[in-house]
């Protein structure tokens, strides 16, 4: 391997057709911020918003009652499933009022991790700016949904079950989207690397068995993993609101 | 690997909220609208079917009670039936036999009559006959003027007979 020369690096620049920079570009400064973005995060967001939003017209497109199409039915399904679970932590009502961001998660999440699996595509959900960014939706939600059914009562519940547990119980909710940030972000990086380092393994002649096998069963496992992480995100900020807005006992 | 932030966080957010807001209008609503329309739709049929069952157990109770009453109806008509026909054969047995006994009576009274007349008869023939019988067996001894009274007698009473 190291006699090859074999690098993560170079099997990404290697693979890397569309020709987008994998570092930071300054787009300019507003008021002395400067304003860098990821662009291979950004475009790669933009062909995940892309597939998601043409599966969801697709589906909503000749949506009928009687004789649900093909992705109508996916789609529906995929309703129940999560409707389930947010009914199981919340009532009905406060339930309504997130349905659309939970069922927007899971799709989204999973779409960004499925581009993943594409070689020279990438996951939006292997940088960890996404993975954050959601995760301070999830953050946002939990105050502003607390404080909606509970008002200011809301941040009682840091000095619960004792006062002097506060900075724990802040803690606490700091973890919340700091790990949901960076166990997505870890799940999909990781297996991005893998594919990364099991494609360069296919290079010379006596890694080719092992290499191509071991990449074929990587992507198989790859699309367990983001289904499984986008599933996990989702039911976590079903749970964490859940417990944001429940009645106290 | 760098961790660190730049503006990538924000466009993500707000990626993530335009992406919220165009499904919502584009996919969720008209999904989920359907959604609703079917649940009111296998609703409305649920009521309806149970309404038609209500319907139906009524209107079989309805029949039953017609069916019973019709039963009913009919065995008590066939009831009547029977005991009129009864009746009706009693009375015809009842009328035959009192006509059999009027022709028997009238029967028997002809056989009186019929026996009274031929009784009549009899006793004439016999008596003529036994004055004829005694005529010739006494004829001998009497004269002629006598004789011949008894033969004018005889033969008036014979010519009589008839």
């Amino acid at each position: 391997m190291a006699a090859a020369g074999f690098s993560i690096e170079k099997v990404e620049h290697e693979l890397d057709i569309w020709g987008l920079p994998a570092h930071p570009v300054h787009l300019g400064d507003i008021g002395g911020f400067p304003i860098d973005v990821n662009p291979k995060t950004i475009v790669f967001t933009w062909v995940a918003m892309i597939i998601v939003l043409l599966l969801g017209v697709l589906a909503a497109r000749g949506a009928s009652v009687r004789r649900p199409t093909r992705m109508q039915s996916l789609f529906e399904l995929m309703f129940d499933f999560l409707r389930g679970l947010i009914n199981e932590n919340m009532s009905p009502q406060k339930g309504n009022s997130i349905f659309t961001l939970i069922v927007t998660f899971f799709l989204f999440i999973t779409t960004c991790n499925f581009l993943g699996l594409v070689p020279t595509l990438m996951a939006p959900t292997a940088d960890h700016q996404t993975t954050f960014a959601f995760a301070l939706i999830t953050f946002f939600m939990m105050f502003w949904l607390g404080i909606k059914y509970k008002g200011p009562g809301y941040f009682k519940h840091y000095l619960k079950p004792f006062p002097f547990f506060l900075p724990i119980t802040i803690l606490e909710d700091l973890a919340k989207p700091l790990t949901l940030a960076f166990r997505l972000f870890g799940n999909m990086k990781g297996k991005e690397v893998m594919i990364l380092a099991l494609l360069g393994l296919i290079t010379g002649v006596a890694e080719w068995g092992g290499g191509f096998l071991a990449s074929v069963a990587w992507l198989g496992f790859g699309v367990f993993v983001s289904l499984i992480q986008a599933f996990v995100f989702t039911m976590l900020t079903i749970a964490y609101i859940g417990i944001a807005v429940a009645d106290d006992h | 690997m760098d961790l660190s932030f730049n503006y990538t966080l924000l466009a993500q957010i707000f990626h993530f909220v335009l992406l919220l807001v165009l499904l919502r209008l584009f996919a969720y609503k008209p999904l989920l609208k359907v959604l609703a329309d079917r649940q009111k739709y296998v609703a409305d049929n649920i009521a309806a079917a149970e309404q038609e069952k209500a319907e139906a157990q009524r209107l079989k109770e309805r029949h039953d009670a017609e069916l019973k009453r019709v039963q009913e109806q009919t065995q008590e008509i066939m009831q009547k039936a029977a005991r009129s026909a009864e009746e009706q054969a009693q009375q015809i047995i009842e009328s035959a036999r009192l006509e059999a006994g009027r022709l028997k009576d009238s029967a028997l009274a002809q056989i009186q009559r019929e026996k009274e007349k031929a009784m009549a008869e009899l006793r004439g023939e016999v008596a003529s006959l036994s004055i004829l019988i005694a005529g010739k067996i006494i004829g001998r001894q009497l004269d002629d003027a006598v004789q011949h009274r008894m033969v004018e007698d005889f033969i008036k009473e014979a010519g009589e007979l008839h």
